[in-house]
């Protein structure tokens, strides 16, 4: 065999390897992406192959749409309540299930994980029972404690109904931020911690003198990771629990785009929309890289 | 060696606090048994954590199983998360290999396309590809929701099994390459068997991801033969404002939530560390 044959059969070899998958993927991923970014740029009921080309009107007209500000505003406080909840609750029990010799530490983390592999949908149906109006598990347990019978619409709020979706959001986060930061925890060396205990350093202290700054990469990968699978995929449990309403006040920009698009068949705008989501979350993640990189500790 | 905590008080706020939260995690799981359970006049009579009234009513099971076509449904996603994670294994595993191990004009760039893809909100391909499908005859089809889902998987897979290939040993391959074996031989009678648990960690959370995907399932799909668990569990939640059936509400959940659960009590520790690798970039 000479050489010119080699080479080609290790050719043939890697495009065999490589050409199928690359086709997969420029005809159902790349080539989505390309045209929902050009699509953006006209005006198109769906219904018919007519698309007028309307430059950046669409975006334009998002400047003029309250909704459009509206659901940004959502998203970023989806954002921010997630963050502090998730992060909050996961790196607590990240370092209570680690550092603090329980028993019971393996079963919590497996229970605490569950939420994270059941569907979205699942979870915004069981959330919507509980704080529904007349059968739900919210307003009979604030009835145990009242005269009369509780009858609030925890979903119908004209303001402020986007503080109710919190919760599950948060609910069904934890555990996957919990098994990242316990991983982290796990592979800081013992000895940190022993010789922290030899000069006395109480637990909190070694909390933020240790366990912090040696974490700090995956707490940053959290963070990061919140941002932006919250403003690329929150609108489904928006979607599942108040399809954006009342009123258009829970709506986020993805079911805002969701809802121009499949439900108003506004596709040029909804396909705008989606260019807005890309750069917000493009731009939200290099502040917050820039942002995070400034605290980085100097560990030796 | 792990520390105590000294004091008593703090020892045993931490454990209420964890023993709240998994019984904040549980106990939703336990009251959709024991709602599947009720009718509806239970519902609106009794308190929510009412336990069901005898005789309990199994038969909201076999009503959504057979009334609802929860038996389509259950086999239509059977079908669509075992296409698509095979399909995406295949896809990422050779293209995994070759960019693990072999450098050529491209090949960075190839990397950098899949990697940065994981940054590009799946949204913005919402709407081109309704119409994509549409035009392929591939709307209201499982074959169309294979092929998008596992496009969906393929740079997920492709980052881990990268990471995966690397690290085991060059010697192996090399041995096989002086045993006469061709790269094809190589790749599926070597490196594929040997790189099995990284197969089973990404092929494990593919099925979770697809199993309960909702929003491409709800796009591609509206003819009802072809739904999947999530869509019509979406469909039924959505019905539930003129149509109250909340017994069959609870057992769809049921049914949707049983296989999941399952595959996480075996597979628990791949599955953590599978969904975590891919958040580590």
């Amino acid at each position: 065999m000479n050489a010119g044959t080699a080479k080609w059969q290790r050719n043939v070899f890697i495009a065999s390897f490589i050409i199928p998958t690359l086709i997969f993927f420029g005809v159902f991923t790349i080539y989505p992406v390309v045209q929902g970014l050009y699509y953006s740029f006209f005006e198109w009921s769906g219904m018919s192959d007519k698309k007028t080309f309307i430059g950046l009107d669409n975006f334009k007209e998002m400047l003029h749409d309250p909704i459009v500000w509206r659901a940004i505003g959502n998203d970023y406080f989806l954002v921010a309540g997630k963050v502090a909840g998730i992060m909050l609750l996961a790196t607590f029990f990240a370092v209570a299930l680690t550092r603090f010799g329980f028993r019971l530490a393996g079963f919590f983390r497996s229970i605490f994980f569950i939420p994270n592999v059941i569907s979205v949908v699942v979870i915004g149906v069981l959330w919507n029972f509980i704080y529904n109006p007349q059968i739900g598990f919210l307003n009979a347990f604030l009835s145990l404690f009242t005269k009369e019978k509780v009858s609030i619409t925890w979903l119908g709020f004209p303001d402020h109904t986007i503080w109710m979706l919190l919760p599950p959001a948060i609910w069904a986060g934890i555990g996957f931020y919990m098994i990242l930061l316990i991983a982290a925890i796990q592979s800081i060396p013992e000895s940190y911690y022993e010789a922290a205990n030899i000069e006395g350093a109480g637990q909190w202290k070694q909390f933020w003198s240790i366990t912090v700054p040696l974490t700090w990469e995956q707490i940053k990968v959290s963070i990061l990771n919140i941002m932006m699978t919250t403003l690329n995929g929150s609108f489904v449990i928006v979607w599942i629990m108040t399809e954006g309403g009342p009123d258009n006040s829970t709506q986020v920009m993805g079911s805002y785009l969701y809802q121009m698009a499949f439900r108003q068949f506004h596709f040029g705008y909804g396909a705008s929309i989606g260019f807005v989501i890309l750069v917000l979350s493009l731009i939200t993640t290099i502040a917050l890289q820039r942002l995070m990189r400034h605290d980085t500790v100097e560990m030796s | 060696m792990n520390l105590k905590i000294k004091n008593p008080v703090a020892k045993l706020i931490i454990y209420a606090i964890l023993i709240l939260w998994g019984v904040s995690v549980l106990y939703p799981l336990l009251w959709t048994l024991l709602d599947s359970l009720k009718n509806n006049e239970q519902f609106f009579l009794n308190a929510p954590w009412a336990l069901p009234e005898l005789p309990l009513l199994w038969s909201n099971f076999s009503y959504v199983w057979s009334k609802y076509n929860f038996n389509a449904y259950f086999v239509n996603s059977l079908v669509v998360t075992i296409g698509s994670t095979g399909l995406a294994l295949l896809l990422s595993a050779t293209t995994a290999y070759v960019l693990a191990r072999y450098t050529f004009r491209g090949s960075n760039a190839l990397f950098l396309l899949y990697i940065s893809s994981m940054m590009v909100p799946f949204v913005l391909a919402l709407i081109p590809l309704f119409f994509l499908m549409n035009s392929m005859g591939l709307i209201n089809t499982k074959l169309g929701l294979i092929l998008v889902y596992t496009s969906s998987l393929l740079a997920f897979g492709i980052f881990v099994l990268i990471g995966f290939f690397k690290s085991l040993p060059k010697e192996l391959e090399e041995a096989a390459i002086v045993d006469g074996a061709s790269y094809y031989g190589t790749f599926f009678r070597v490196m594929l068997p040997l790189s099995q648990p990284g197969l089973i960690t990404i092929g494990i959370v593919n099925i979770l991801n697809i199993w309960n995907e909702y929003i491409v399932g709800t796009i591609l799909i509206n003819d009802p033969a072809q739904y999947t668990l999530p869509v019509e569990i979406g469909v039924m939640q959505a019905e539930m404002q003129y149509r109250t059936e909340w017994g069959p509400l609870f057992a769809a959940l049921l049914i949707t939530i049983v296989p999941v659960l399952v595959m996480y009590m075996i597979f628990q520790r791949q599955i953590a560390s599978g969904i975590t690798a891919g958040a580590i970039k």
